[in-house]
């Protein structure tokens, strides 16, 4: 296999960058759409404060422009995962809650879902061009939480998407970090500073 | 030092003359000028409804020995009405910065103080030395969905107020305009212009944080713009632009996925490339298009219209008529 520096790897380095830069563009787009939806079907306020939530991964990051491109395809694939399992937990307290399978709700969430798992599939490629092999997955998802009540359910949901829109941000500026030309991604990339 | 007393605008102020009696006699000065003793209660002074005139130094004498027994600046003023404060990044993701100013003044000093909070914690906004009312601060977290909150107090002698602006991370993210904005005329091109501008030299990192922009221009004899919207490139080559025409072409900037647009660059004038006039010959008078030297459409000279059989009059006023019905209809359309 070629080494991590080779042409041929930063070559296919950009390209799944750039093709995963597009993915979680459209993603983000797709998300502030349910958002929408979402808050609409639930009843739910633009203005209700989620605090953070257990087991949603938050995106604030401290030192950001410090990480080396490993760490940010690694946390990045950790998130994703948890959000794979989570959108798969609110699709089936939503299918619980209104019996259907097939609501415009239901069928948006299912969408998103299937891009986030496109994602870390991608995010996993990446990693194995840094020849690194991703971490195995733990378990088979979030930890059994205690039963939430409805409005609770709901309130969890707001903050899953919110916190994924941030994510597909954050994404992106991950994914032009890594495809820079420049040292190995095994090394710092930093910020120029700026006068 | 001379105390200083602070009154507000409409108050009415009494001021004693040190440790005299009422019944003393004393004489007042206001700025080394006398002051009529109708003002006086005793050797009291009274300003009813003060106004800003009558900030100054007040001086109070014995009456016989002049000896000076008291003495005060009064200074007129206002307290504070609510401040007025807005943040903005224009460096994302280093930092923002906040600046503050006052609706109405006060004609007194003023001291003001900030305080940012995310969630929790309590950051420090560093103040500019210049300008002034204006401090910044680095971000310590990126891609944080938790809010911050900004605190402005103001206050002087006469009282304080404040003010909160709330708000996320990326809500306040607005570039300064792209600089170096220039635009050319294309050579054998009587409709084109090239326009080329670069990023705003604030913007610290346009690689991982893009910036995409929006043109718009105008003939300066029209008032309706037209716009482009670029998702990458710092230059546009306009190909619709009326020829001979001046230009007036600016350019906005936002990042590619949050915040809002800048403000307008400085805008640049620009009239696209004409041929020179030909030496006219007869030959050339009956080929060139007819050129009315007012505002009327001008087809490119290489362009031949009509060919020698299909002339009307004679002369050097030769017209081929499907130029003529040509002209005549753009003639209509451009008055």
């Amino acid at each position: 296999m070629a080494g991590a520096d080779s042409p041929s790897a930063a070559l296919r380095r950009r390209d799944l960058c750039a093709r995963g830069i597009r993915l979680v563009g459209k993603m983000r787009s797709d998300v502030i759409d349910l958002l929408d939806t979402y808050m609409e079907r639930q009843g739910l306020d633009a203005s209700a404060n989620v605090a953070a939530v257990e087991g949603v991964p938050p995106a604030a990051v401290e030192r950001w422009d410090e990480q080396t491109g490993t760490q940010r395809l690694l946390e990045n694939l950790a998130a994703y995962r948890a959000f794979r399992a989570l959108l798969a937990q609110m699709l089936e307290e939503q299918r619980e809650q209104l019996g259907e399978a097939d609501t415009a709700l239901g069928r948006a969430l299912a969408a998103v879902l299937l891009q986030v798992s496109a994602f870390a599939y991608h995010l996993e490629e990446l990693l194995r061009l840094e020849s690194r092999s991703p971490p195995s997955e733990e378990g088979d998802g979030p930890p059994p939480q205690p039963r939430l009540s409805l409005f609770e359910q709901k309130l969890r949901g707001l903050g899953v998407l919110r916190e994924l829109a941030q994510w597909a941000l954050r994404s992106a500026r991950d994914l032009r970090q890594l495809a820079k030309p420049g040292p190995g991604t095994g090394s710092a990339p930093s910020l120029a500073e700026s006068p | 030092d001379m105390p200083i007393q602070y009154e507000r605008v409409g108050a009415d102020v009494t001021m004693k003359c040190g440790s005299m009696d009422w019944d003393a006699a004393v004489t007042w000065t206001v700025n080394g000028t006398d002051i009529d003793e109708s003002r006086l209660n005793g050797s009291y002074l009274i300003l009813k409804n003060v106004n800003l005139t009558q900030s100054g130094q007040y001086s109070c004498y014995e009456g016989s020995s002049w000896h000076l027994k008291y003495q005060t600046y009064l200074r007129v003023g206002t307290p504070p009405k609510e401040p007025v404060l807005m943040c903005r990044s224009n460096n994302y993701p280093k930092g923002f910065y906040c600046s503050w100013h006052l609706p109405t003044p006060t004609y007194i000093s003023n001291s003001f103080n900030i305080s940012v909070i995310h969630g929790t914690k309590e950051m420090v906004c560093e103040k500019d030395a210049v300008p002034k009312n204006r401090c910044h601060i680095r971000y310590l977290q990126l891609f944080s969905t938790v809010k911050y909150k900004v605190t402005l107090t103001v206050t002087n002698a006469l009282g304080k107020n404040f003010t909160t602006l709330t708000f996320d991370e990326f809500a306040i993210v607005k570039p300064d305009p792209p600089e170096s904005v220039v635009a050319k005329p294309v050579p054998n091109n009587p409709r084109r212009l090239e326009v080329s501008w670069q990023n705003p030299s604030s913007w610290p990192d346009p690689e991982s944080f893009p910036l995409k922009f929006f043109l718009r221009y105008r003939p300066l004899i029209l008032d309706q713009w037209q716009h482009v919207e670029l998702s990458d490139g710092t230059s546009h080559t306009i190909t619709d632009a009326y020829a001979g025409k001046e230009y007036i072409i600016q350019v906005a900037a936002k990042d590619n996925d949050i915040g809002t647009w800048s403000d307008w660059s400085v805008a640049v004038h620009a009239t696209p490339w004409t041929e020179e006039p030909k030496h006219l010959t007869t030959e050339a008078q009956i080929t060139e298009t007819t050129s009315a030297s007012t505002s009327s459409f001008m087809a490119p000279p290489t362009t031949k219209i009509c060919d020698k059989g299909a002339m009307v009059g004679s002369g050097a006023v030769a017209v081929c008529w499907t130029a003529g019905l040509v002209v005549a209809a753009y003639s209509v359309l451009f008055i």
